[in-house]
């Protein structure tokens, strides 16, 4: 059941991606594209490879075989460094941000703006930092406050705002809104939509079906490290995809 | 409410000046005949304190960055060994002290190597290092202590840049002071010093990030190893020995002195400020007692007493911020 969207760019797409962990396969031939300006979200039960896909995506894991195309052009994404190179930047789970580091050092973490040897412009940083911030609508008082002073949503927002700042033309997050309050819930939703509204296309995991469907135009389905089913948020349910998972894990339903 | 929870923070960052002032007091006080003032005593505590304090100040970006070297204390009396072994083979100090310097950062590198190479815990790691490189040296220098007096007595100005005055002020301590100031900058202004507080906060991120957690952790060691290079010259220097005893007991010392100056046992936390003090309170705190006449096992009770009591502040301000920003 695959409806791609005539009218976008693909941006992203993957062709059977194959990844083994010394003899346990993981992803067994999965194809797999977003569109550009798309939001896609991945389900899927535990272990059905959805954190492996988003981890080739992002350079983290290298896929044992199978073909990535970038923007219709054939990639080879070897390295984070190579991902983020292309523009697909990535929103871990609870790994994203140091805490005790203020924002700005955060936001620039590894890419810090320096003049001669090394040393940070900081009016730069903090200035940028700040922008960054507000283009996706989160209003901090300071760029210089650790982060781990910051609530949930809030620090998923700076993660949010450091995959953006960077040209991002693809943004992938990993169960963005997983242990957070209603509010904050909300919060990171509306990041994602600004996301959206910039042309940025966007991937992401969660196990959370009803924050997916209040901002995914179509829905991806994992199972056994294949892709079972893609399907428009308009077309379908809460109830029917998570029938579809179900039943994806339970049978030989592929 | 974000206003308050900063606050806590700024407590604890600034606890070690206060910490600072408070044992300076006491000890200007308390100490008979305020001996702990005269200039005299506060000269020998300026000659002193480098030694350690030098070795520490790489010691505390290393923690900061997460990870432990307990080596030093073998590696800072391997150098002099060399160092001494140079001056009897004539060469000239300068050029042995610019030698000795990159000598001592490939025993770092050798730490560094290990220790990212096994991904075992540093602190064991390098415990190993340092009985593996003292016992190779006793068995080399069979325990005797090697004057170098007469060769120092040739080069004058050596001696004078290393253990001279530079008015009423050691130039230990200017030569402390300078690489603090030079690291300070490169902790808190450079990018290589976010990559070590990237690090040791959360290395998962770091490497996310690009940041190649290996090559920092591998750098500080090197640093170290530099540090302790020079630091075992100006002591041999200010002794007039190489002695196969020097740096007993700085490992456990520098993690003390970095400690009460706020660095976290865990990574990711302390400032150069915080090291330089914590440096100096634990002189102070030992050279006072000392003063007060406390017998000698006293000093490291109150020692190990005092250094337990800042962990706990440093630990309990740090979870009610967290409590608190939940």
């Amino acid at each position: 059941m695959s409806v791609n969207n005539g009218n976008s760019e693909t941006m992203l797409k993957m062709v059977g991606i194959h990844k083994w962990f010394g003899k346990v396969h993981v992803l067994q031939g999965i194809d797999f594209e977003v569109n550009k300006a798309e939001a896609v979200g991945l389900v899927g039960d535990n272990g059905a490879g959805k954190s492996t896909l988003i981890k080739v995506v992002s350079g983290y894991h290298r896929a044992n075989r199978g073909k990535i195309f970038f923007e219709g052009q054939e990639v080879k994404i070897n390295s984070t460094k190579d991902a983020r190179a292309l523009g697909l930047e990535t929103v871990y789970q609870e790994q994203a941000l140091a805490p005790h580091l203020s924002i700005a050092r955060n936001i620039f973490m590894g890419r810090e703006p320096s003049r001669s040897m090394g040393f940070i412009a900081k009016k730069v940083m903090n200035k940028e930092s700040m922008g960054a911030l507000t283009s996706i609508g989160l209003h901090l008082r300071s760029p210089d406050v650790p982060v781990s002073t910051l609530s949930g949503g809030e620090r998923q927002g700076v993660a949010i705002a450091r995959a953006i700042h960077f040209e991002a033309k693809l943004v992938i997050l990993d169960e963005p809104t997983i242990a957070l309050s209603v509010k904050e819930v909300h919060e990171v939703l509306d990041f994602v939509r600004e996301l959206k509204n910039k042309g940025i296309a966007v991937i992401f995991i969660t196990h959370n079906l009803h924050h997916i469907f209040s901002i995914a135009d179509r829905i991806a389905v994992i199972a056994h490290g294949k892709l079972l089913a893609s399907i428009q948020t308009k077309e379908t349910s809460v109830d029917d995809v998570s029938k579809i998972i179900v039943r994806g894990t339970l049978g030989d339903g592929d | 409410m974000q206003g308050k929870r900063y606050r806590y923070i700024q407590w604890d960052a600034h606890s070690s000046p206060i910490a600072f002032i408070v044992a300076v007091l006491i000890f200007a006080i308390f100490t008979p005949n305020h001996l702990f003032i005269d200039p005299r005593n506060l000269g020998s505590l300026a000659k002193l304190t480098p030694d350690i304090g030098i070795v520490a100040l790489g010691i505390g970006i290393l923690m900061i960055c997460g990870e432990f070297d307990l080596s030093i204390a073998s590696v800072l009396p391997f150098c002099s060994y060399i160092f001494t072994m140079f001056f009897k083979a004539g060469l000239n100090p300068f050029a042995g002290l610019l030698l000795l310097l990159p000598i001592g950062a490939v025993f770092g590198l050798l730490n560094g190597i290990i220790v990212v190479g096994t991904g075992l815990p540093s602190f064991i790691i390098t415990l190993s290092m340092m009985m593996f490189w003292r016992g190779l040296l006793y068995g080399i220098s069979r325990m005797m202590p090697i004057s170098i007096l007469s060769y120092v007595s040739k080069h004058p100005g050596f001696e004078k840049m290393l253990t001279g005055q530079l008015g009423p002020i050691p130039m230990q301590i200017i030569w402390f002071l300078g690489f603090a100031v030079v690291l300070g900058f490169m902790l808190h202004r450079n990018k290589f010093g976010n990559w070590i507080y990237a690090t040791g906060s959360n290395p998962q991120a770091a490497r996310a990030m690009g940041i190649s957690i290996g090559l920092v952790k591998t750098i500080c060691y090197m640093i170290i190893g530099a540090l302790c290079a020079f630091a075992s010259v100006m002591q041999s220097v200010r002794l007039g020995s190489f002695a196969a005893t020097q740096g007993i007991g700085f490992e456990l010392k520098a993690i003390a002195a970095v400690v009460v100056g706020g660095t976290s046992l865990r990574g990711g936390v302390g400032r150069m400020l915080g090291i330089c003090l914590g440096v100096f309170i634990i002189q102070i705190v030992e050279n006072g007692l000392i003063l007060m006449q406390v017998p000698v096992f006293g000093v490291e009770t109150f020692i190990g007493v005092a250094v337990v009591v800042f962990v706990i502040l440093n630990t309990a301000v740090r979870r009610r911020v967290a409590r608190e920003s939940d």
